[in-house]
């Protein structure tokens, strides 16, 4: 299945993410992620909803569905080749530095805290694919807990 | 000023004149303030979803009027707001404006689980098209007026408004000012645009002057947008046939050479088998429901669709469109009406194709109608409607119920007025048409108005028969009574082996529900006795409930069924054939 980003421009009204959550629901699918924040523009947010739809015309009836809303001002697809999609992780790893030390330059991430000798909070940003290949490569049994924040985007 | 005299103001500087409605303790306010007023004309429902009904009666009916009004609905909070439900949700379905304002609990103990509270925003959210909850009273003016500017524009739909108790009694605050003339709502992300775009009706008239087996499609928006005739003269100028949804039919004469009938699953043959062979489909004001196309797939293989619509998401949902003409349909005809490059064609082999598709059910239905009983000598329900058109010359105006007698009434009742049928269409909602009735009633006054039930629907609502009581309604009540849930019957009969699992019914006596309630009453069970029986309703100054005595084996042809293509329809029945039926129906 193909991974879809539709990004909104919202009215900031309480039960907007209602809304919008219910017909994503009603027309059955499953949110992958969905990132809220502010804009720009006081009184507007913006909202990163990915979710898995091969077919164009059905990603299409979601946009439109969605506009129809009257909090919702616009809507639109990114695709990967004409947008940035980033995610930040912050993960709680036990290993020791050194380990940790492999890594540096290949991935953007940064220590935030040292708990103990083998023992770090460190926090990872990048595509979600470049996340999983840090934790892959980190070695997901040295994860104790972790945190993202699911895909934001951010038209070229 | 308080709330509730800033929310009773907003309501007459829109016009609204009727009030439907139950009381009960959140809603209590603003029933004080209205009763001191006196300026509105309550009409108390017997149950809520009554109420919502007589709303959506009043604005379907009133649309087409010099003062087109808009049904308003009041609760009170909890279960009040929760009868009002499957009334919304209809009218939400059909696209009709309607305004419901709704008491809720103090907003110092809303989400306590508060005595009669429920999250009314919550539910009603995703089946109506806005829903609001002023939370000072500062917010109220802005939001009824908002409301109705919703309600009305664009597609129309149902606005709900929760109004907290505390909030109808607040007053305002001391810097308060509100002008209804300058007043504009802040709805940046609420978009309707009625004006059709050049380039895309130079398109369609291109497909139009090429195409050779063209059939335009009459949908509700016709009539909402008061369109009907504007559709007859474009029909006529262009030459094409006409098909008609279920909520289209009355745009234009029932009986106009160039009307094919009703589309769809109960649809015509000659509207069907036109669609099936048709190379052009230029629809007005529709969504494509699946029981208009049937199995998509197998829809209208080989025509280019234009898609006249005011709702862009309806726009290539369900059929996929060649040309999209996102826009009114009023406005959309007249630009199209007005190019002189639109032409007239004698399409003769068209026509005389279309003239043989009629032919195919023409005598069997003609004989049905003059035969006028089934089996055991029980009236036919198709030829009670054929002599209610008969004797009303077309011209009066038909609220249906939901099953076989509406499709009946949908089919054999010649219409010659444009906006004079009523049913709920997207809900199919059982019970619908004696409350509509009330509200078409008030709309228009001057008309006759029929309420045309089942036995089963009739006694969903039977209950607003007092409010028919109460304030002398005069609409004329006709109870089809096959003592079965009839068109249910019909599927488990084609669909599954005649077993019919609940939907026998025992009704009681129609006569003394009647009477209880003042209103006189006949039966009727022989075919001589329909047309004087429909005279004495007609000459009788009031309501009348007559019932007549249906034959249940009677069934709607053709018929297609449910997820199954044109090719499927079923024109004659199951004990005259041994077709293969196919496959098994989903429920009716
Ligand atoms: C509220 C509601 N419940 C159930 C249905 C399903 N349904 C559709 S038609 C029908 C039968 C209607 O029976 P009746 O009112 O007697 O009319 P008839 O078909 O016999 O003319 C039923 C149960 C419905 N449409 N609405
Ligand atoms: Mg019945």
């Amino acid at each position: 299945m193909k991974r879809r980003a539709i990004l909104a421009f919202t009215l900031d009204h309480p039960g907007v993410l209602n809304k919008v959550s219910m017909l994503i629901r009603k027309k059955m699918y499953n949110v992958d992620t969905l990132t809220v924040c502010r804009s720009r523009i006081p009184g507007v947010s913006r909202m990163t909803i990915t979710l898995q739809e091969d077919d164009q015309a059905k990603v299409l009836q979601i946009i439109k569905q969605l506009e129809k809303f009257t909090e919702v001002i616009s809507v639109k697809e990114l695709d990967t080749n004409h947008s940035y999609w980033r995610e930040v992780a912050i993960v709680k790893l036990e290993v020791d530095a050194g380990h940790l030390d492999d890594f540096h330059g290949r991935y953007n991430f940064e220590v935030l805290e040292q708990k103990s000798e083998d023992m770090h909070i460190i926090q990872v940003a990048g595509s979600t694919r470049n996340i999983d290949a840090f934790l892959d490569e980190v070695g997901q049994e040295h994860v104790v807990e972790i945190a993202r924040t699911g895909v934001t985007a951010l038209e070229k | 000023m308080t709330g509730k005299k800033l929310l009773l103001k907003a309501l007459k500087e829109r016009g609204v004149k009727y009030l439907f409605g139950y009381i009960g303790g959140a809603i209590m306010p603003v029933f004080d303030e209205m009763e001191k007023l006196g300026s509105f004309k309550f009409i108390m429902s017997r149950h809520e979803q009554g109420a919502a009904f007589m709303s959506q009666g009043l604005s379907r009916a009133s649309l087409s009027t010099a003062d087109p009004q808009v049904g308003v609905c009041m609760s009170t909070s909890g279960p009040g707001a929760m009868n009002l439900v499957t009334g919304i949700a209809d009218a939400h379905m059909d696209s009709i404006p309607v305004i419901a304002i709704t008491g809720q609990v103090a907003t110092g103990v809303i989400a306590t689980d508060a005595f009669q509270e429920s999250d009314v925003v919550g539910v009603m959210m995703p089946i109506c098209k806005q829903t609001y909850m002023p939370l000072h009273a500062d917010e109220i003016e802005k939001t009824i007026h908002e409301g109705f500017y919703v309600a009305t524009t664009g597609r129309g739909g149902p606005v709900v408004i929760d109004v907290p108790k505390d909030v109808q009694n607040e007053q305002v605050s001391d810097s308060y000012t509100f002008d209804q003339a300058t007043f504009r709502p802040h709805l940046p992300g609420y978009f309707y645009s009625p004006t059709p775009e050049r380039e895309p009706v130079q398109r369609a008239i291109e497909l139009i002057n090429k195409s050779e087996r063209p059939v335009m499609f009459c949908g509700h928006g016709v009539i909402n947008s008061n369109a009907g005739e504007l559709l007859r003269q474009f029909a006529e100028k262009v030459n094409i046939p006409v098909a008609f949804t279920l909520h289209g039919i009355s745009a234009m004469p029932a009986d106009h050479p160039l009307s094919l009938g009703m589309m769809g699953m109960h649809g015509t043959v000659e509207a069907n088998r036109a669609i099936m062979d048709a190379d052009l489909l230029i629809s007005f004001g529709m969504r494509f429901d699946d029981r208009v196309t049937g199995k998509l797939n197998e829809y209208a293989q080989n025509a280019d669709v234009i898609h006249v619509e005011i709702d862009p998401s309806e726009i290539d949902k369900n059929v996929r469109t060649s040309v999209a003409i996102n826009a009114d349909v009023y406005r959309t005809l007249h630009v199209l009406l007005g190019d002189p490059m639109v032409g007239y064609k004698p399409r003769r082999r068209w026509l005389q194709k279309i003239e043989g598709f009629r032919r195919v059910m023409e005598e069997d239905l003609k004989t049905e109608i003059e035969t006028g009983v089934g089996d055991d000598n029980k009236l036919l329900m198709k030829s009670i409607i054929a002599q209610l058109s008969d004797l009303t010359k077309g011209r009066d105006l038909i609220v249906s119920d939901v099953g076989q007698h509406q499709m009946m009434a949908a089919r054999f009742y010649n219409y010659q007025t444009t906006n004079s049928w009523y049913a709920s269409g997207g809900a199919g909602t059982m019970g619908c048409s004696l409350p509509m009735a009330i509200g078409v009633k008030l709309a228009r006054p001057d008309e006759r108005v029929w309420s045309i039930s089942g036995d089963g629907g009739f006694q969903m609502n039977a209950q607003e028969l007092g409010t028919i009581m109460e304030h002398n309604i005069d609409v004329k009540i006709i109870i089809l009574n096959n003592g079965y849930l009839g068109m249910v019957r019909q599927w488990q009969t084609f669909f599954f082996d005649g077993c019919y699992a609940g939907t026998p019914m025992r009704s009681p006596d129609f006569k003394f529900l009647a009477q209880a309630y003042g209103i006189p009453h006949r039966k009727v069970e022989k075919l001589q006795d329909i047309a004087p029986a429909l005279q004495e309703a007609i000459d009788h100054p009031g309501a009348m409930v007559l019932e007549f005595i249906c034959d249940p084996a009677e069934v709607i042809l053709p018929m297609v069924p449910s997820g199954g293509g044109f090719e499927d329809m079923i024109v004659s029945h199951p004990r005259k054939h041994n077709d293969n039926l196919g496959q098994e129906g989903e429920a009716a």
